[in-house]
């Protein structure tokens, strides 16, 4: 192995247009650059070869966390850093500030943007979990075109993504949170500063009571970030009784496709997808205050 | 763009013009061409902390940032972290409490404990843990090293000065 | 108030052993910098068994730049140890067996290096890598223990059959073991693996040669063993040790992986070749696949006691799993007997081990040389007595634990001196043992379990290993001295540990000694840094040299006082006399009209000693911890340390401590995260780098650390001194396996204790 990255062509668009327009000309040879922190780590390690990057670092207008009544926006340049500082995330995203805050390198959080995260494609993102969770949408740019899509349909696979020939992702929306809204975020892992072996991200709203409507996204437990869609249907319209946490945990397990890799094994983590969305109900409840 | 492009940094306050290739991280910079081998390099993936510099005032991976990229930006190494022959008190504090044993994470721990002191004059002893987990120390076992940073910010604030 | 000066005292580091490293200066061998300096790099074979056919270099050697290309046809073909041959068993003479080549025509692990390449930078080097062809053979291969047994197995080495590195009967065994076991009250057996570990320094392997026009090799190495090195590069090169000055700058952390010689000859071989430095930087992927780990052994025990917990036969067989090399796995897996079957006192011992080549990464020594391996799998089995016979843990040790002036654990040398009953008794007392042991189990999902493990480690490894070294020391006119030694240092601050003990023999400041070190060239012979070692044996050459330069100071001092060098004292830099203290002479004037001396009699004061060890001094200790297991998710989190020590006296309490407290992130790591995962198919290293292979971040340590010290001086270690660096990390993971058990009722056999291994164990007792 090596400790130098390969030589490559090096492009920094002034505009989105003009990246876009760089992406679309040069396709598969180029890739994005966003913190580096990712990409610049594979390209040593030969896991990917590139002719060119596409640096985003100096467009103009894409570092922001903001909130207005559309939601919570995020640019392609916010870093996981100024996302975990910011008052509106810490406040009234809760979910997303504990994925991130869960990640413990500070080294990382300065350089490593959120959009990054997202765009590596792993199953295993702790931002992408809980974002899921939170219904984000992915606003993306392309030569011509601006198109938006919910994060839930932009994995294709390990490492995949719908993003097509000439688009970069420019955002992140995430819409506001209905009145009642709670939510927990939950993973293992070997050590601390380690990705998840398993994380699960629970988003429910509750109206007098009652489960109106739940979001369970898991993580680390398939080739993408999947939802764990019967589990909800077990919550939906419920208390959160005791039996209906227990079926939908056992049914959250029953939905994932775990594999085996250096970090755990298959079984464990369909194990643990149980523990964790009950955990997660569990913590739910207590914030809200749900008895039983 | 392609080949060779001079840029400008401002390391420790100095200013350099160095030409450097797109391909070139910050940390084979300050070590191949300014000859400033208190960084450190390691795991290259972004696990060990170890190449940590500070830029602009924040703790950067050295080896995962392309020194183009942070052209005409002010970056700190832990050459320059004593002033004027005078070591920080954080230099002092991790050698008078055993925080230093091989020293080969010392310059990442120095940078990125004085990072969270520009941040936080007062931080608790789980505010330290969170900062510093980014940066792995195979001889310490880090408890001296948690110790020496609790006990610098302490002595930082009741100085009101960095140095003695 | 203490008795000392310096001894005994927290010492920062001295200002040039520690000021460097927080001000960048300090210089590593990575940063090693000479003018026209190359890059080397090594090419590997991609397989894990297999013959070159054919290998064509000419293609590597045209790319403008490059400067050299090597195959193992440029290289003398010489066969040589990477853990040194001349570093022979005192006891039987045994010499490891050179079975390495500098550069292969045979491939026997991932990672063996088959070519190497010297080019103007490491973008260059790379791109020669590849245009280098090698037509390989793949062969099969074997990566485990048992598939290398196989009666069909492939032969890794000619040599070996039936891929029998060494096997090697415990040389101490005593009495009969089955008459032991046929009168024991109580038999316990167990078959216990433990893994690999990797000494995952931060600073990348690194080493830079040069070879000057008379042929004088000078080599920037990391290397512990400076001397031993020197020698084992002499042979293989055919050189006078003479010609080769090996030096030592900082080193980034060691842990025993850097005992060995890895890319060494390959940067001299460079060098000879293009006649330029040349400087090899491994990447960390290249260290965590091709360096040595810590040997994996599987281990069967079996102990007898006696109805009161007498311990009365004990056997031990061992298998170690060696890589594709004998490296320190030769040493590593025999000694794992002698921790072993040495600890407690027992009649009756029998054991033997074989080293089993396969075609894996190189296994050797790391931190503790074998002892956490014992320690591991031997506590756990007093552990099972224990519970079996209905006597407490921390009872059935004291009952059996070694006594001074009986023979010590590495052999039939007396032990010098032993705490361990002590450290026993107040670790459980600090813990609360008595009280936390008592408690009724508990039944809710996070249980809580205390556990401990007793240790006897070595100073040195005499009589196993020859124990020599030397130290001179010299004053200067200002009355400071320089201490001329060579011990290698990995980080231990053993300079201000062994300034200490010479500013204490001599009266002046730690501060006023200059150490000179870091080459062969300059200092007199070193074994180096190992064993525990530095503080016992380098320090009584120390003081040895110390109480030489004192008497010739003492002696001029009393001809220029007119007294007798009896009546002469030394402190604060002043030579006084006794009985009246206002009678007397700086340091500084003495020596300086001794250098200066118009008489015509000049000399320099100074003093020169080797220290050759005949005595065992074993460090003992404790180890207590209390562990929280989560028994949804097997997450253990250790609460808890508490470690008791008896090292003799302690020279440097702070030094010390940081010993324990990386021992114990050492240890938590071994018990719990550390994973050396090799592909079974390929045989490719997975755990490569830090992010797949995980050592413990400040969050896995425990938040409460009590640390006790003994400090009752030993006889032989200098002001009573015995070893520590080892010991800090031996009982960890048993102390962590024992209270696991204590925890969830059920024993895990197999290191590292992960959260799927406790959950699948819980599933199979809750099945019965
Ligand atoms: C030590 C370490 C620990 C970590 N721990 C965690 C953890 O616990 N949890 C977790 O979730 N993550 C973790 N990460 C991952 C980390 O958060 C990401 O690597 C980082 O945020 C990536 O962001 P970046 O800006 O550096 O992306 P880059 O490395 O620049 O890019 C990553 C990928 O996304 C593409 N890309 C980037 N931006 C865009 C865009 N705007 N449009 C289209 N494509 C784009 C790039 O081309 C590249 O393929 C860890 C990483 C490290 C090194």
């Amino acid at each position: 192995m090596v400790r130098v990255l390969t030589p490559f062509e090096y492009f920094e668009p002034k505009t989105v247009e003009e990246a876009s327009n760089l992406l679309r000309d040069y396709g598969e040879k180029v890739r994005v650059l966003a913190g580096g922190v990712d990409l610049l780590a594979r390209i040593r390690r030969r896991e990917i070869q590139v002719e060119g990057l596409v640096c985003i670092q100096r467009i103009p207008g894409l570092d922001y966390v903001r909130q207005d009544s559309e939601g919570l926006k995020i640019g392609a340049l916010t870093t996981l850093r100024t996302l975990e500082r910011s008052q509106e995330v810490r406040e009234n995203y809760r979910l997303l500030f504990d994925a991130i805050h869960s990640i413990h390198s500070i080294q990382v959080k300065n350089m490593g943007t959120a959009v990054g995260n997202l765009c590596i494609a792993t199953p295993a993102s702790d931002v992408a979990v809980s974002l899921l969770a939170l219904d984000a949408q992915m606003k993306i740019a392309g030569p011509s075109s601006e198109r938006s899509m919910p994060l839930e349909n932009f994995y294709l696979g390990v490492k995949r993504t719908a993003l097509q020939p000439g688009e970069l992702v420019t955002g992140i929306l995430v819409p506001p949170l209905p009145k009642g809204s709670f939510g927990a975020f939950m993973k293992l892992v070997r050590t601390a500063t380690d990705i998840a072996k398993v994380n699960v991200a629970v988003r429910a709203t509750l109206r007098n009571g009652g489960c109106e409507e739940v979001r369970i996204a898991l993580g680390s437990v398939a080739p993408t970030i999947v939802r764990a869609r019967k589990a909800e249907e077990a919550l939906r319209g419920t208390r959160l009784e005791r039996e209906a946490v227990v079926e939908a945990a056992e049914r959250a397990a029953e939905e994932v496709n775990p594999i085996t890799d250096i970090r755990s094994t298959a079984e464990y983590r369909r194990e643990m997808v149980k523990v964790l969305t009950r955990r997660a109900v569990e913590k739910i409840k207590v914030e809200a205050g749900v008895k039983g | 763009m392609r080949g060779k492009q001079v840029i400008k940094l401002t390391v420790n306050g100095e200013p350099y013009e160095v030409e450097v290739e797109p391909h070139m991280t910050l940390l084979e910079v300050l070590r191949d061409k300014l000859n400033l081998t208190g960084t450190k390099g390691s795991c290259g993936v972004g696990e060990c902390g170890t190449c940590t510099v500070l830029v602009d005032g924040k703790p950067f991976l050295s080896c995962l940032t392309l020194a183009i990229t942070v052209r005409d930006k002010n970056i700190l190494t832990i050459e320059g972290l004593a002033r004027d022959k005078k070591l920080h008190i954080l230099q002092k504090a991790f050698l008078e409490h055993g925080a230093v044993q091989c020293g080969f994470c010392t310059p990442a721990m120095l940078l990125t404990a004085k990072a969270l002191l520009d941040e936080n004059p007062n931080p608790t002893r789980e505010e330290i843990r969170e900062y510093i987990s980014g940066v792995l120390c195979r001889c310490t076992g880090y408890v001296k090293i948690i110790e020496a940073i609790m006990s610098a910010a302490e002595e930082i604030r009741r100085r009101g000065s960095e140095y003695e | 108030m203490s008795e000392f000066s310096w001894v005994g005292k927290p010492h920062p580091p001295l200002k040039m052993e520690g000021v460097p490293k927080v001000t960048g200066e300090a210089i590593y061998t990575v940063d090693v910098k000479l003018p026209g300096m190359l890059v080397g790099k090594i090419l590997r074979s991609p397989h894990p068994h297999a013959k070159i056919l054919r290998i064509d270099k000419s293609k590597a050697e045209r790319l403008p730049g490059v400067k050299a290309v090597l195959t193992f046809e440029d290289i003398p073909k010489v066969k040589y140890a990477s853990s040194f041959r001349d570093m022979p068993m005192a006891t039987s003479g045994t010499l490891q067996p050179p079975d390495q080549y500098v550069l292969t025509d045979k491939a026997r692990y991932v990672g063996d290096p088959v070519a190497a390449v010297a080019a103007v930078d490491e973008y260059v080097a790379e791109e020669a890598l590849k245009l280098i062809e090698v037509e390989y053979e793949p062969l099969p291969a074997v990566f485990t223990i048992d598939d290398a047994l196989k009666p069909d197995a492939p032969q890794i080495h000619d040599h070996a059959k039936g891929n029998i590195a060494a096997h090697v009967k415990y040389p101490f065994a005593q009495g009969d073991v089955e008459k032991g076991f046929a009168e024991a009250d109580c038999v316990v057996e167990g078959t216990f693996f433990v893994p690999r570990q990797v000494g995952a320094h931060l600073e990348p392997q690194a080493c830079t040669a040069y070879v000057d026009p008379t042929g004088k090799v000078t080599v920037w190495s990391p290397c512990q063993l400076t001397f031993p090195l020197r020698r084992e590069l002499a042979k293989i090169f055919s050189l006078p040790e003479g010609m080769i000055n090996v030096v030592t700058p900082f080193v980034g952390g060691s842990f025993g992986t850097r005992l060995s010689l890895y890319c060494e000859p390959i940067a001299i071989a460079l060098a000879m070749k293009t006649g330029k430095p040349v400087k090899i930087v491994h990447s960390k992927e290249e260290d965590f696949s091709t360096l040595e780990t810590r040997t994996a052994d599987r281990v069967t025990v079996k102990a007898g006691f006696k109805k009161d917990g007498t311990l009365i036969a004990m056997q031990m067989k061992v298998y170690t799993w060696a890589g594709a090399y004998a490296a320190r796995a030769y040493l590593a897996g025999p000694i794992l007997l002698m921790w072993g079957l040495g600890h407690y006192r027992c009649p009756n011992t029998d054991g033997e081990c074989f080293v089993v080549y396969t075609n894996t990464t190189p296994a050797g020594a790391m931190r503790g040389y074998g002892n956490p391996e014992a320690s591991t799998v031997v506590e756990q089995i007093m552990d099972m007595a224990a519970e079996k016979l209905g006597i407490d843990p921390v009872e059935l040790r004291l009952k059996n634990v070694k006594k001074a002036g009986e023979p010590s654990n590495l052999g039939p040398c007396p032990i010098e001196s032993t705490y361990e009953d002590e450290c026993i008794r107040i670790g459980a007392e600090r813990i609360g043992w008595w009280e936390k042991r008592k408690l009724k189990k508990q039944e809710g999902v996070k249980r809580r379990g205390l556990g401990m493990a007793a240790m006897m480690h070595c100073s040195g490894a005499w009589p196993l290993l020859i124990e020599h070294s030397s130290a001179m020391i010299k004053f200067n006119e200002d009355g400071s001295v320089n201490m001329i030694i060579n011990p290698a240092f990995p980080g231990t601050h053993c300079w201000t540990t062994l300034a200490q003990i010479a500013a204490e023999e001599l009266g002046i400041s730690p501060e006023d000694v200059h150490v000179v070190t870091g080459s062969t060239d300059t200092a007199m012979f070193d074994l180096g840094s190992h064993a525990s070692r530095t503080t016992y044996v380098t320090g009584n050459a120390v003081l040895e040299a110390a109480r030489e330069a004192k008497r010739q100071l003492l002696e001029r001092a009393s001809k220029m006082l007119g007294v007798s060098p009896e009546e002469l004292t030394v402190k604060d830099g002043r030579v006084f006399v006794k009985a009246d203290p206002s009678k007397g002479l700086t340091i500084g004037e003495i020596a300086r009209s001794t250098i200066w001396d118009l008489k015509g009699e000049s000399f320099n004061i100074s003093g020169k000693a080797s220290w050759s060890s005949r005595y065992s001094s074993p460090p003992t200790g404790a180890y207590f911890t209390e562990v929280e297991v989560d028994t949804e998710t097997g997450e253990v989190k250790v609460l808890k340390f508490v470690v008791v020590i008896d090292c003799g006296r302690v020279i440097n309490p702070m030094t010390v401590e940081g010993q324990i407290q990386g021992g114990i992130s050492q240890g938590i790591g071994y018990a719990l995260y550390e994973d050396y995962v090799i592909n079974k198919k390929t045989g490719v290293v997975e755990s490569d780098n830090f992010n797949t292979y995980r050592i413990a971040t400040n969050y896995e340590m425990p938040e409460e650390i009590e640390i006790i010290f003994i400090n009752k001086p030993d006889p032989k270690g200098p002001f009573g001194a015995k070893g520590v660096g080892e010991p800090a990390m031996v009982g960890v993971a048993a102390a962590i396996a024992n209270a696991v058990y204590d925890a969830i009722g059920v024993r895990l056999r197999e290191l590292p204790i992960t959260p799927e291994k406790i959950l699948k164990a819980l599933k199979e007792k809750e099945k019965g």
